[in-house]
């Protein structure tokens, strides 16, 4: 009985001892932390993560360098396989766009469990999507309104311009196929910028882009925006009206811009890198930047965070479903 | 005459002290991170990025531009000195730069690749300055047909590159053809040709892992073979006399000298292309259209002068449709574009009114940076050549080390590492065998590019191939195809007139 005792006490007053110094030294990076990018350099992902490098390099919030490594390959296949090799890893990020809800989905043979290979911190942006015609486009010519677009794509095939095949944009255009009846003859361009190029340059006759893409051509007028796929008019295009307003409710899409780590880190290390993103989300340049871009600030984490990822896997496997 | 002002305005901006030191420490960077094998100018301008946040825009992106342009002469000096190219756009310069080197007369290639830097860089930036608003309307009706017509051209060339034995050059574009599909699929959007199921093959097999392993791994099997470990040149003479003997050498490269500067800055313009394609073309056209063709690949002077002067030409031209029309025109300018919209500024038709300082401010500082990486390489070139003072039994182990961490840098994964050994080893016999590896190495860079072309064309064409050769359709498209035509037939004339002349003797 003593003897059980003692052990109690020893074993108590180590936990103790182990509770005390973890709790005295929190964690922090040990060595340079590496920020997977799941896409090209020069792409909206790309775009966000040397921003936040930036911001964080500049204003000294984390004790270690970002480096910032582009794994473009098999549609996020390639990042996501090395993500989820890097189990228990506490120098590793991943920024997300969409295409880790569909790659696991499209190509099985690469073994990725979206849910639990992964931890996620949070999402920091999401991205909205409009449609876009050229100002002087050959068939397009004449065309003021979503619902003009409309008759005149249900009555002869135009030609969109997107970023690959079983991309956003693509999903975007088979969701837009059941819900208006029309359909178009898909391209696929190296990145979001030769899209919109293509379009202003008479290849293609509408493109479903980001706003940032398409921006310096907004401005010049070389291109213009018939709908953004929103409840609401978004500030940085002020006179393009929202899905909803026109009556198109189902007409809403967005490009998540959140942050993983690799699965199995402790919860220590979850909450170091998400209290990081959140200065990094609140610091103002990365604010002003985003906005003026036309894009919408939504951080989100724990519960929210994990219910949202499960609905948007779920929807963008019922789009893959019903696309094939 | 109002250009004139902006431009001068420019120029000044950029001889500001502030910007010149900035403008100095960019060309230094660029020189170093060219030189070493595997960091290009998109790696340099990528870890360099951060670092402008702390400078006004106009500074930064001249930092930036200088160390991409930089970076464009030093990838020659790695290529010229260690067989190993520098960067992507310096692997054309190794084909004559190493064999000029190892004649003894390394100062004629480093000569050669600056002023033919110099020359292109001038050049280009001369056109950029004129004609930039007309040439982003060209860039503009330049899409798919037009790009897959101009790969045409391109590989039409290297079909002349290999020498006169056709069937050996087919097989190595078809080798390299072969190694370019492996990856994701961009029209499909699935991976294809994931050899064992390895995840490495997933991002399709890097160009430099290719050609450093061939040029540097392979290069140094076979001088290790050839010179016994022995120092490779004892003795060398380096004084102004030497290097102005160098410069007289240069005269016949005037031809080169036109080529590389105005098709590298029209391929430079093209959307996806950039520099690297630019100076594989460059020579390969040279090649073609030069009366001592045979010996190219031997060490000629016009062979080191036309890839150098098209990468710098190309590095300029595409800024063009970075800063008019928002799209990179090679790997370094979509880091700069991302750079630009971080700093707060819209790449479009509107930058050059609405932000012409900073526009013109970068015109300038290219005829700044262009005259100091000239001044500092010609300076440099005795320090250069003192790598070839190094017995080759050190030199070897260091050319390893550069060449590992060369494969390893692009995309940190020890699986290109492995492969880059592997192509090595292949580039070593198919060299004993008489093979020519520089068509392989051509079409891994191209063939993704005229692949999405031609498939992409294909798709808008309902699958004809008509579209191609439709001069009312797609006149430049066509007239490039037709000129292509003539270009793949003329190796051809050779055997087939020297056929026709053996037959009438006999």
């Amino acid at each position: 009985m003593t003897l059980i005792k003692q052990l109690a006490v020893v074993l108590v007053s180590f936990t103790l001892f182990a509770v005390s110094t973890v709790s005295a030294k929190p964690f922090s990076p040990k060595k340079p932390i590496e920020l997977i990018i799941p896409a090209g350099q020069g792409g909206g992902a790309d775009e966000i993560a040397r921003l936040v490098q930036g911001v964080i390099e500049k204003n000294d919030y984390a004790s270690k360098p970002v480096i910032p490594i582009n794994k473009k390959g098999g549609s996020g296949g390639e990042a996501m396989t090395y993500v989820k090799k890097k189990n228990g890893d506490v120098h590793t990020l991943m920024i997300t766009l969409n295409n880790v809800l569909t790659t696991p989905t499209n190509q099985p043979e690469l073994g990725i469990d979206f849910f639990n290979d992964f931890t996620p911190l949070a999402r920091l942006i999401t991205d909205t999507f409009l449609v876009w015609i050229a100002t002087e486009g050959k068939n397009t010519a004449g065309i003021n309104t979503f619902d003009e677009f409309i008759a005149k794509a249900k009555g002869g095939s135009l030609v969109m311009g997107g970023t690959g095949k079983m991309s956003e944009d693509e999903l975007l255009l088979g969701m837009m196929r059941g819900q208006f009846g029309f359909d178009a003859k898909y391209v696929p361009y190296s990145g979001g910028g030769a899209v919109a190029k293509g379009l202003v340059g008479g290849e293609s006759d509408f493109t479903l882009n980001n706003p940032s893409e398409q921006m310096g051509f907004y401005q010049s007028g070389d291109s213009k925006a018939l709908v953004m796929m929103t409840p609401e008019r978004n500030p940085a295009f002020p006179e393009v009206p929202s899905s909803y307003e026109l009556g198109y409710p189902d007409l809403e899409y967005y490009m998540m811009r959140a942050f993983m780590a690799p699965a199995g880190i402790d919860a220590e290390v979850r909450d170091y890198y998400t209290g990081l993103l959140h200065t990094v989300y609140w610091d103002s340049e990365f604010q002003s930047f985003n906005i003026d871009d036309g894009k919408l600030m939504s951080w989100l984490e724990g519960y929210g965070l994990k219910d949202f990822l499960a609905v948007e896997y779920d929807k963008h496997s019922v789009i893959i479903e019903n696309f094939k | 005459m109002e250009t004139f002002g902006l431009l001068l305005d420019g120029i000044f901006t950029s001889l500001q002290w502030f910007n010149l030191g900035l403008l100095i420490f960019g060309c230094l960077v660029g020189l170093f991170v060219g030189a070493m094998p595997g960091l290009g100018s998109v790696n340099g301008v990528a870890i360099l990025i951060p670092i402008t946040f702390i400078v006004p825009p106009t500074a930064a992106i001249i930092f930036l531009a200088a160390v991409y342009y930089g970076a464009m002469y030093g990838g020659a000096i790695s290529s010229v000195m260690l067989g190993i190219p520098g960067a992507s756009t310096a692997v054309a310069t190794v084909f004559d730069g190493r064999p000029l080197a190892q004649k003894g007369d390394a100062i004629t290639a480093l000569s050669a690749a600056a002023v033919g830097s110099f020359v292109g860089g001038t050049v280009s930036v001369i056109l950029f300055t004129l004609f930039a608003p007309p040439l982003a309307e060209v860039a503009l009706a330049f899409n798919a047909p037009e790009t897959f017509a101009l790969m045409v051209m391109a590989f039409a060339t290297f079909v002349g590159l290999g020498g006169d034995d056709i069937p050996k050059t087919v097989f190595s574009i078809l080798i390299g053809l072969l190694l370019s599909t492996i990856g994701l699929d961009l029209i499909s959007g699935k991976p294809r040709l994931i050899l064992f199921g390895m995840p490495g093959f997933l991002h399709g097999i890097n160009f430099l892992v290719l050609a450093i392993g061939i040029y540097g791994i392979g290069e140094m099997l076979w001088t290790l073979e050839s010179t016994k470990g022995k120092v490779q040149m004892a003795k060398m003479e380096v004084n102004m006399n030497e290097i102005g003997k160098a410069f007289k050498k240069l005269k016949s490269t005037l031809m080169a000298m036109s080529i590389g500067s105005f098709l590298g800055f029209f391929v430079g313009i093209l959307p996806a292309a950039g520099a690297t394609p630019a100076s594989l073309m460059s020579y390969g056209i040279t090649k073609q259209l030069s009366k001592n063709s045979k010996e190219f690949g031997t060490g000629v002077p016009a062979g080191v002068v036309a890839p150098e002067c098209a990468n710098n030409s190309a590095s300029t031209g595409s800024m063009l449709p970075m800063l008019t029309l928002g799209i990179p025109g090679s790997p370094t300018t979509a880091i700069l574009l991302g750079g630009m919209i971080l700093w707060g500024l819209t790449p479009g038709p509107l930058l050059f009114t609405q932000e012409p300082e900073f526009v013109w401010g970068l015109i300038g500082s290219l005829y700044i940076a262009n005259f100091f990486t000239l001044v500092l390489n010609i300076a440099l070139i005795p320090a250069f050549l003192m790598v070839l003072r190094i017995p080759f039994a050190i030199l070897a182990p260091v050319i390893f080390v550069l060449c590992v961490t060369g494969g390893y840098a692009p995309t940190q994964s020890l699986h290109d590492v492995w492969l880059m050994l592997i192509f090595g080893f292949v580039g070593y016999v198919l060299r004993k065998l008489d093979y020519p590896v520089a068509p392989a190495v051509l079409s891994i860079v191209l063939g993704p590019l005229a692949e999405n072309a031609l498939r992409q064309t294909l798709i808008l064409s309902d699958g004809s191939m008509g579209i191609f050769f439709d001069f009312g359709e797609k006149p430049i498209a066509a007239s490039i195809m037709y000129i292509a035509l003539v270009f793949l037939l003329m190796p051809l004339a050779g055997p087939i007139k020297r056929k026709f002349f053996k037959a009438k003797s006999a």
